[in-house]
């Protein structure tokens, strides 16, 4: 009897899972948590687009400070200049884009810093941003079986696509390696086994790779972007003010073993102080500068290029430099473990590891250089209307076709930025499986001409979130991959900060490092 | 192509004529009516670059660019970054080069020209044919020598409003003047410019034009729409339009329509607003409308 209900009940949640809602729900999750917040988050980014006027004698600079971005329900602009709502069926039959109007606040502010008066501040339309069927900002969302069907519309279609120029498009969930993460790893390195601890470190949209290498003769070298070739651990650390060797080997590890490594790094330092490190990392940042400029270089590569995923907003430079340098130590930890046997390396195809893009994120990315694009053009339009003495207004510098075809291009062709292409992808409306099917497919970026048989292969953390069975045949089998039914994505959180508060209210505890740093700037 | 039947049939023996993919000949009697016609399918010829870039051919030619969208432009490549001097050395090329596509003042009053051309279109969302034809207009204008102390902007804007006009697309100044660089003095002088020195085949305007623009603005129905399109064409009728601002007119149809069907939901001033006109003048034309009625 108690099996008999249990099969009822497991069959009324199957059938919610399959319900319409919930098909493409990731789909429209994402990009609504996009028009939410992603949007605002990129021009937040942005916040200011800065021009050049102003640099001549005499003349008053100028800057467009950035506000409120909106965006409205899909609508189509007729030739003889009436506005009406577009659905989505309409714009499938018409060949139209299915895109919505975005607008921004924007003002232009006049005078040196102190003295700054704003010249003229509107909410101006910025361009169009294609809408996904069925998410938020859609004109059918929450519309009932009768209504659809009156505007033409498939009730069971389960949404989560784009229409551009009457084509729907499906972008297409990517999965890649877990950013932010230390990852260690054995590598050779001239016949050799090495011990590596590798994180992607990515902040707003820039990603870069750090990594942390214990060669062959035990000692610790760290690269990342803009410096060639690698840098001594011990010299890094103490550029990032961890100065004496007591504190640096403390903070790596309290195992003896991996502190006798540790020392034998120690001995190996050829700077003992912070001024002495970054002087050091100066001359291989900028070999052949002057010594002003090596350092002021030396610092920039510090807190542009490396682990750039510490920064947060309202936390100072200094802290965020004893962060990073912790963060540091924890990969050489990682490195010495792996070293000593005492951990396993890392597995890259476990699910723990692996990250989900789903449409939000990419348009996110999309939106971010569509912006950045836009930012251009308005600086160079506000010098032209300058130089040729116009009245400066936020009306006549923009111009809304730069965004709309950054935004609809790439969908439209699948060509990503940053060189993706396959991105978008025709919805495949061979029948209505293949559409289900098509929604919840997901992509891995490796390459389908190399073997890569581990990362083919169904890994057992993929139970219940991935589809075992669903894999094409072919280049394509075990890259391409489909949800499991009952398969729930968690997105992000909103408030990073938020976070770290409730964990610390459950009793979590920061390194006890950190801990003092914070305690006397308090102080102070 | 009026008759349909002479497509299919032969025209010596009156035979059943086949297609072929080169060839359109008669199965009868053998006659070859057409050959060598357009493959308009995909190339199948294979080059070396293939992979890269399948593109054999640039984009059409535009009126909308200064050089017709001919000029070249020195690319980034594909495949490997260029590192250190190389890189410089192309980057210089590449920024000379660019200088060079704008050899004369003229030429870069057209680039300024063209640019804000295309930013009011945009702005305004009139089809992009109607850019062409814009740039056309001021390229002419230009070649007349009517810019000579004149504004650039003002002929950007004045090309648009001309344009709009040869095309029966309604958009009135003020809109115009709304999101272009010119004021409306501009505006004015240059489109008297273009209309004396050009002759451009401009009419009065028909208030029609604007009702579809208007009653969406104002939220009206299609009904309201049509009922205001009889009493334009009721007012033609009755010669009362000649004099009268049309898009003035057009308002105070659809004024008056929408008092017929909707009741009082829509105010005059509202209608004005609309319109750019007082409200003086949708009352004046009401009036007029109830009399003929």
């Amino acid at each position: 009897m108690a099996t008999e209900m249990n099969r009822s009940k497991r069959r009324d949640i199957s059938r919610e899972y399959f319900s319409k809602e919930r098909l493409a729900e990731h789909h429209y999750r994402s990009f609504n948590a996009f028009l939410n917040r992603g949007m605002q988050e990129v021009v937040d980014e942005k916040a200011t687009i800065d021009t050049d006027i102003g640099d001549k004698e005499g003349e008053e600079p100028v800057h467009v400070e950035l506000g409120d971005v909106r965006v409205v329900t899909p609508r189509v602009r007729e030739a003889d200049g009436s506005e009406e709502l577009l659905y989505p069926q309409e714009a499938r039959l018409r060949n139209i884009t299915y895109s919505a109007p975005v607008f921004m606040e924007m003002s232009i502010v006049k005078g040196e810093e102190g003295d700054q008066r704003v010249v003229d501040s509107t909410e101006t339309k910025i361009g169009r941003m294609p809408i996904m069927v069925g998410s938020e900002k859609c004109n059918i969302a929450g519309f009932s079986e009768e209504e659809l069907i009156e505007i033409g519309e498939d009730p069971a279609d389960p949404g989560g696509y784009f229409i551009v120029n009457g084509s729907e498009r499906v972008l297409m969930t990517s999965e890649d390696l877990a950013p932010n993460k230390i990852l260690a790893e054995y590598d050779t390195k001239y016949g050799d086994e090495i011990q590596v601890a590798k994180t992607f470190s990515q902040r707003r949209g820039y990603r870069a790779l750090v990594l942390c290498e214990r060669t062959r003769d035990g000692l610790l070298e760290v690269s990342f972007p803009s410096v060639s070739g690698s840098i001594n651990f011990v010299t890094l650390v103490r550029a990032l003010g961890l100065e004496s060797d007591e504190e640096i080997v403390h903070k790596v590890s309290n195992d003896p073993e991996v502190v006798k490594y540790m020392l034998e790094n120690l001995e190996e330092a050829k700077v003992q102080t912070e001024e002495e490190a970054i002087e050091a990392l100066g001359k291989r940042v900028a070999s052949g500068q002057g010594k002003n400029y090596q350092l002021k270089r030396a610092n920039y590569v510090i807190d542009r290029y490396l682990l750039p995923h510490l920064h947060e907003d309202g936390v100072p430079e200094e802290d965020v430099r004893i962060n990073k340098a912790h963060y540091l130590c924890r990969m050489a930890e990682a490195c010495f473990e792996l070293a000593l046997g005492r951990r396993e390396s890392d597995d890259k195809d476990h699910y723990a590891n692996k990250r989900l893009k789903v449409s939000g994120d990419l348009m996110k990315d999309l939106f971010r250089t569509a912006l950045n694009k836009l930012a251009r053009d308005v600086k160079y339009q506000l010098e032209r209307a300058n130089m040729r003495n116009r009245t400066l207004s936020v009306n006549t510098v923009v111009r809304s076709d730069v965004l709309t075809e950054r935004l609809e291009h790439p969908i439209a062709t699948g060509n990503w930025v940053g060189g993706r292409s396959g991105v978008s992808q025709l919805v495949d409306r061979t029948d209505f499986m293949g559409v289900l099917s098509h929604l919840r497919r997901l992509r891995s970026p490796l390459s389908r001409s190399q073997p890569h048989f581990e990362a083919r292969d169904l890994h057992a953390t993929q139970w219940g979130r991935i589809c075992p069975s669903e894999t094409p045949e072919g280049p394509n089998c075990g890259l391409v991959k489909n949800f499991a039914q009952a398969m729930e994505l968690s997105q992000n959180v909103e408030d990073e900060q938020e976070l770290k508060r409730e964990l610390a209210s459950m009793g979590v505890q920061g390194i006890p490092g950190i801990e003092g740093v914070n305690r006397t700037t308090a102080d102070d | 192509m009026e008759d349909t039947n002479e497509e299919v049939v032969c025209p010596e023996c009156g035979g059943r004529l086949r297609e072929t993919s080169t060839e359109t000949i008669c199965e009868e009697c053998g006659l070859v009516l057409a050959e060598d016609a357009i493959d308009h399918g995909p190339e199948w010829r294979s080059f070396d670059d293939d992979d890269t870039d399948r593109r054999r051919t640039g984009a059409p030619l535009t009126r909308s660019r200064h050089d017709r969208g001919l000029s070249t432009e020195i690319g980034y490549g594909s495949q490997t970054r260029l590192t250190g001097r190389k890189r410089r050395q192309i980057a210089r090329m590449r920024r000379e080069h660019n200088r060079a596509r704008i050899s004369s003042k003229a030429d870069s009053n057209q680039v300024y020209g063209f640019t804000e051309i295309g930013r009011i279109v945009t702005r305004l969302s009139l089809p992009m044919d109607t850019k062409d034809q814009a740039c056309t207009l001021f390229k002419s204008a230009q070649s007349e020598g009517l810019l000579q102390g004149r504004s650039l902007e003002g002929f950007a804007a004045a090309s648009i409003y001309a344009t709009c006009r040869t095309l029966s697309l309604a958009r009135t100044i003020d809109e115009i003047v709304d999101v272009a660089r010119a004021d409306e003095d501009e505006l004015k002088v240059a489109y008297d410019a273009l209309n004396r020195d050009l002759g451009l085949p401009t009419g009065p305007i028909d208030p029609t034009e604007y009702l579809a623009r208007y009653a969406s603005k104002l939220d009206l129905d299609t009904a309201v729409e049509r009922r205001a399109r009889e009493y334009v064409s009721r007012l033609l009728e009755a010669g009362l339009i000649s004099g009268r601002n049309p898009s003035g007119v057009a308002a105070a149809c659809l004024y008056a329509a929408a008092c017929e069907c909707d009741g009082d939901t829509l105010t005059q001033t509202d209608a004005a607003n609309v319109a750019g006109v007082a409200a003086v003048t949708i009352r004046s034309t009401v009036t007029d409308l109830r009399e003929i009625a």
